[in-house]
């Protein structure tokens, strides 16, 4: 049986704030407030990364946040996908090439949907949500790494030691 | 009602419990003027889960999530096939058990938390369900689901006081505010059950909804053979409860205990030593 269908129909939601100035986690909880409400689509904030979809970054990625950001991105099951929202997230928007932030959140972990706007509208948002779906339903089930990563993946998979590999690489990463 | 047709009841009961589930989202979203999800959507987060990779902390952990499902399934069918109420009763503390067990075994501050805040939910409602079990066989004069189902009397009318209680420690069973201690979304993630993934989460998830069944075939109990009535008195507590979750906070654990055991099985006693000088 195809369960390929479902995955659509109940996007479960993890919401992290990478150093945002909160504008945009606020439209994002305007989304699940009465007004949009998108649990309509069956989307839930779960708050947690080993149930949740769709991962949901806000702010252009500051340093103590980066290492959070990896790990949250590696406890999330696959099939996943990552939604950039707001203009920080997108491209590092006002704090761009400040010596503090990452420029953005794909310098770090994969992105899918880039959701621009300061803040981002909650109909962006839900636009964004919806594009990123419809990538959920074709991605495959394999482990999905950064570009910066040569980390190798073997299955069966220990996750804790590619945690700490990616870790390692991360920390030991100059700046580009 | 003979085995195989509990048996097969028990079976079905998967699909009544995530029903019901359904329909307490919608019923929570409209209290709250949302459109809510759809009535099928606890299905389609059942067959999302199926196709999510599970990721497993170790083997006992996600051994223990499969048993909680099973545990709170055999509870019950005790119940269906008209079994006796106690071991029923002793087979869901027993699932939930393994729920802890569970919980405590792995690393994650809240999934300890959340398994201690566990234990303190059972200390508070299960004796509440032994105390009615033992006013429901004062009433009727046996502890088999089956002779309580058939007896003549209605036990409701002679335990009001323990209807009331048990009413209000629904939310506890079904961890809902005010008694969310254990899972507390906002606060420990789930609780014990933050570190499941996948099919494993996905038994956590259903055996949630077969504890929605245990808990109202309690209430259903209360109407002995007056079916209408249970069913009646099902639907009543269930948008109770729905009300109850919606217009109130989350109490701490302390007050959780406490309202328990200072106020409802007092009640409970009460109730229960005034059913028995009347009978003597």
């Amino acid at each position: 049986m195809d369960f390929k269908s479902f995955r659509k129909k109940s996007p479960w939601i993890l919401h992290y704030n990478t150093g945002s100035c909160n504008g945009c986690d606020i439209e994002i909880l305007a989304c699940l407030a009465p007004k949009y409400d998108i649990e309509r689509f069956g989307a839930l904030n779960r708050g947690n990364p080993k149930q949740s979809d769709i991962l949901i970054v806000t702010g252009p990625v500051t340093k103590r946040a980066k290492e959070r950001l990896l790990r949250l991105y590696l406890e999330m099951p696959e099939p996943k996908v990552v939604v950039a929202v707001g203009a920080c997230a997108c491209s590092g928007g006002v704090f761009r090439h400040m010596y503090n932030v990452e420029n953005g959140v794909d310098k770090v972990i994969p992105v899918d949907v880039y959701v621009p706007g300061c803040a981002a509208r909650p109909e962006a948002i839900i636009d964004g949500v919806i594009k990123a779906l419809e990538i959920l339903e074709k991605k495959g089930k394999e482990v999905e790494l950064p570009r910066w990563c040569s980390v190798e993946v073997k299955p069966p998979v220990n996750r804790v030691k590619l945690l700490n590999r990616c870790l390692e690489e991360l920390h030991g990463r100059r700046r580009g | 009602m003979s085995y195989w047709e509990a048996f097969i009841l028990t079976l079905i009961s998967l699909v009544i419990g995530g029903f019901i589930y359904g329909l307490e989202r919608i019923v929570r979203a409209r209290m709250q003027g949302r459109v809510g999800p759809p009535l099928l959507q606890p299905f389609y987060d059942f067959f999302k889960l199926m196709d999510k990779r599970s990721i497993i902390i170790h083997s006992f952990h996600a051994f223990m999530g499969v048993m909680y499902l099973i545990g709170t399934w055999f509870a019950l069918f005790v119940l269906l096939s008209g079994g006796d109420l106690l071991i029923a009763i002793f087979f869901h503390v027993l699932s939930l058990a393994f729920l802890v067990v569970g919980g405590f075994s792995v690393r994650s501050p809240y999934s300890v938390i959340g398994a201690m805040r566990e234990l303190l939910h059972m200390v508070a409602y299960e004796p509440l369900y032994v105390l009615s079990a033992a006013a429901l066989y004062l009433v009727t004069g046996t502890f088999q689901v089956s002779g309580i189902l058939h007896s003549n009397h209605t036990p409701l009318f002679y335990l009001p006081l323990l209807f009331v209680a048990v009413l209000l420690s629904l939310p506890a069973i079904l961890k809902k505010s005010p008694f969310d201690t254990a899972e507390a979304h906002q606060e420990i993630i789930g609780g014990p059950e933050i570190e499941y993934s996948g099919k494993f989460y996905e038994a956590v998830y259903t055996a949630k909804w077969i504890e929605y069944i245990y808990a109202f075939f309690f209430i259903f109990l209360f109407a002995g053979g007056n079916h209408i009535l249970g069913a009646l008195l099902v639907i009543f507590s269930f948008f109770f409860f729905n009300l109850l979750d919606n217009v109130t906070a989350r109490v701490n654990f302390r007050q959780m205990v406490a309202f328990h055991w200072y106020i409802l099985i007092p009640l409970a006693v009460i109730n229960l030593m005034l059913i028995a000088l009347w009978r003597s």
